[in-house]
């Protein structure tokens, strides 16, 4: 007789296949099981890149989440994780088409899902600067709120996502070209905004732990630029903690 | 009197009154217009994580006890309880506290593929003792006892051996669980697969019973599919007071998740259940 993982893995694969055999009756009942679970990844799916579903219309959107599926099955009975794939999918599957721009989209959008369930810690202000020696403060890393994601794309995607929070958003002049920008939440609210590309890579640098000297080297800013750059970390409260 | 914690939260245990199942739709509802219901429950793994979903939960679980309620454990499987999972429920348990803990008799992944469903096992003495097994590894690590639920069923394994309310007889004997025994599954699973729901209730032992879900199905043909769409239906009702004749007072949720309609409808939903209590064996207060 079967084991019972022996049949668990029989009825995953007829939930896979609606052609291969499980010992179970009525057996065309499967057919519930299958839809079930494929609506469940689905819905998960939908839920995170509401923009990409609303670009691509919802029928190719059920096509995507049906490939995607194939090659990148829920890996956790938690549905948040659904999504974690899908740009990486999309980059593969879209690649060098008009849509490649749609990965870098999704990137945002599962930035935004990360952002949605991440902790928000208090932010320490420009004075805790003071606490060190001005020969100290080259060497000082910063620690950002948990939620904070930044993404660059040679494509305006900070402008679709922007422009489809509103129903029936025309589609975005592509020739608007490259944008980064930051993902997080202050206060319990989301903000997804593009960022002049200077301020963008010395946060990215100090983001990626970088010193404030070394992210000024990195980023190539001049020190009006620097001390703008360190005014906006501080003043959007995304510092929270000084080392 | 519900007992309350230093910090005013109402504490356990879940009183033997209809409560309400919480999603994410009614938060602001529950908060603004406080219906008289006796308890909320919630679907533990949407409050896995941090951000606005927890915060909304602890205002809610301010004013009422609480249940937390598995979806994605599948501890039937045989591949094994996935840990980070099974520490994710430990998580919300530690920062809700609520007053029970289920989760249900099913499996739900196999070679490493998830499907995000409440799947059927076959009812044998081999899946009763892997059940009961990964039920007590959970119960151990979460410091609780698990009540488990009955789920509703499509299609039958050829392989059982025993009545459905056998194995979970059998699970609760050898796990120390206790049972969450939902009418509106067994009422979907006799219809669909020919059994008697009737004995199924008179089967079950009556001390593991700790709590009842009531809930609405759909109908596609002869098939009845458990949504969690609509009313309870007149027959779901008449076996739950068939249940609580032979349980006793028991906790009693209110589950809607699809096609959600106002609170209010829950609430109605929930004094319907209150009424049924109050009518067998008078209200506890």
């Amino acid at each position: 007789m079967a084991s019972l993982r022996e049949l668990q893995r029989s009825f995953a694969a007829a939930l896979r296949d609606s052609s291969a055999d499980c010992p179970v009756t009525p057996a065309a009942n499967l057919t519930i099981y299958r839809n079930n679970s494929a609506i469940a990844f689905r819905s998960a799916l939908e839920a995170t890149f509401p923009v990409i579903r609303a670009r691509v219309g919802p029928d190719y959107f059920r096509q995507l989440a049906h490939l995607y599926r194939e090659r990148f099955p829920s890996r956790s009975g938690d549905l948040h994780f659904v999504g974690g794939d899908f740009a990486a999918f999309l980059d593969a599957h879209l690649r060098d088409g008009d849509y490649a721009w749609l990965a870098d989209l999704a990137r945002i959008e599962w930035s935004r899902e990360e952002a949605l369930i991440a902790p928000e810690h208090p932010a320490v202000g420009a004075e805790v600067l003071a606490r060190f020696n001005p020969e100290q403060l080259e060497e000082l890393v910063f620690t950002f709120q948990p939620s904070l994601r930044l993404h660059t794309s040679p494509y305006p995607v900070f402008s679709v996502w922007l422009a489809n929070q509103s129903e029936n958003a025309p589609p975005v002049d592509q020739s608007l070209g490259s944008e980064c920008g930051l993902i997080r939440i202050r206060a319990g609210s989301l903000q997804i905004e593009p960022l002049p590309p200077s301020l963008f890579s010395y946060l990215y640098a100090l983001a990626d732990g970088a010193t404030l000297g070394g992210a000024m080297d990195r980023s190539g800013l001049d020190e009006p630029g620097f001390l703008n750059a360190l005014g906006f970390v501080f003043r959007e409260g995304l510092v929270t903690g000084v080392a | 009197m519900t007992r309350l914690d230093p910090r005013g939260v109402p504490l356990g245990p879940i009183p033997a009154r209809a409560g309400i199942g919480l999603r994410f739709v009614h938060h602001d509802a529950l908060l603004a217009e406080r219906p008289a219901i006796g308890w909320i429950e919630a679907h533990t793994e949407n409050y896995f994580h941090d951000g606005a979903a927890p915060r909304a939960l602890e205002r809610a679980r301010a004013n009422y006890p609480l249940s937390l309620h598995g979806v994605g454990l599948g501890l039937g499987s045989a591949d094994g309880i996935d840990r980070a999972h099974l520490a994710r429920v430990k998580h919300a348990v530690t920062r809700f506290q609520p007053a029970l803990v289920s989760e249900h008799a099913c499996w739900g992944h196999a070679g490493g593929e998830f499907f995000n469903d409440l799947l059927p096992l076959p009812y044998t003495e081999e899946a009763v003792a892997l059940l009961a097994a990964h039920v007590r590894e959970a119960q151990d690590f979460l410091g609780v006892q698990l009540l488990i639920e009955n789920v509703s069923a499509y299609v039958a394994f050829e392989h059982s051996r025993l009545a459905e309310w056998e194995f979970l007889t059998a699970v609760v004997g050898q796990s120390g669980c206790g049972l969450l025994l939902d009418i509106n599954n067994i009422y979907v699973s006799s219809k669909n697969l020919g059994l008697d729901a009737h004995a199924f209730i008179a089967g079950v032992p009556v001390a593991s019973v700790r709590e009842i879900h009531l809930a609405g199905h759909a109908r596609n043909g002869e098939i009845l599919i458990d949504d969690h769409g609509s009313a309870v239906c007149d027959e779901v009702w008449q076996l739950y007071a068939r249940a609580i004749a032979r349980f006793g007072s028991l906790p009693t949720l209110i589950e809607w998740d699809t096609d959600i309609p106002a609170l209010a409808t829950l609430v109605a939903e929930a004094a319907r259940a209150d009424r049924v209590l109050e009518e067998s064996h008078g209200l506890a207060a």
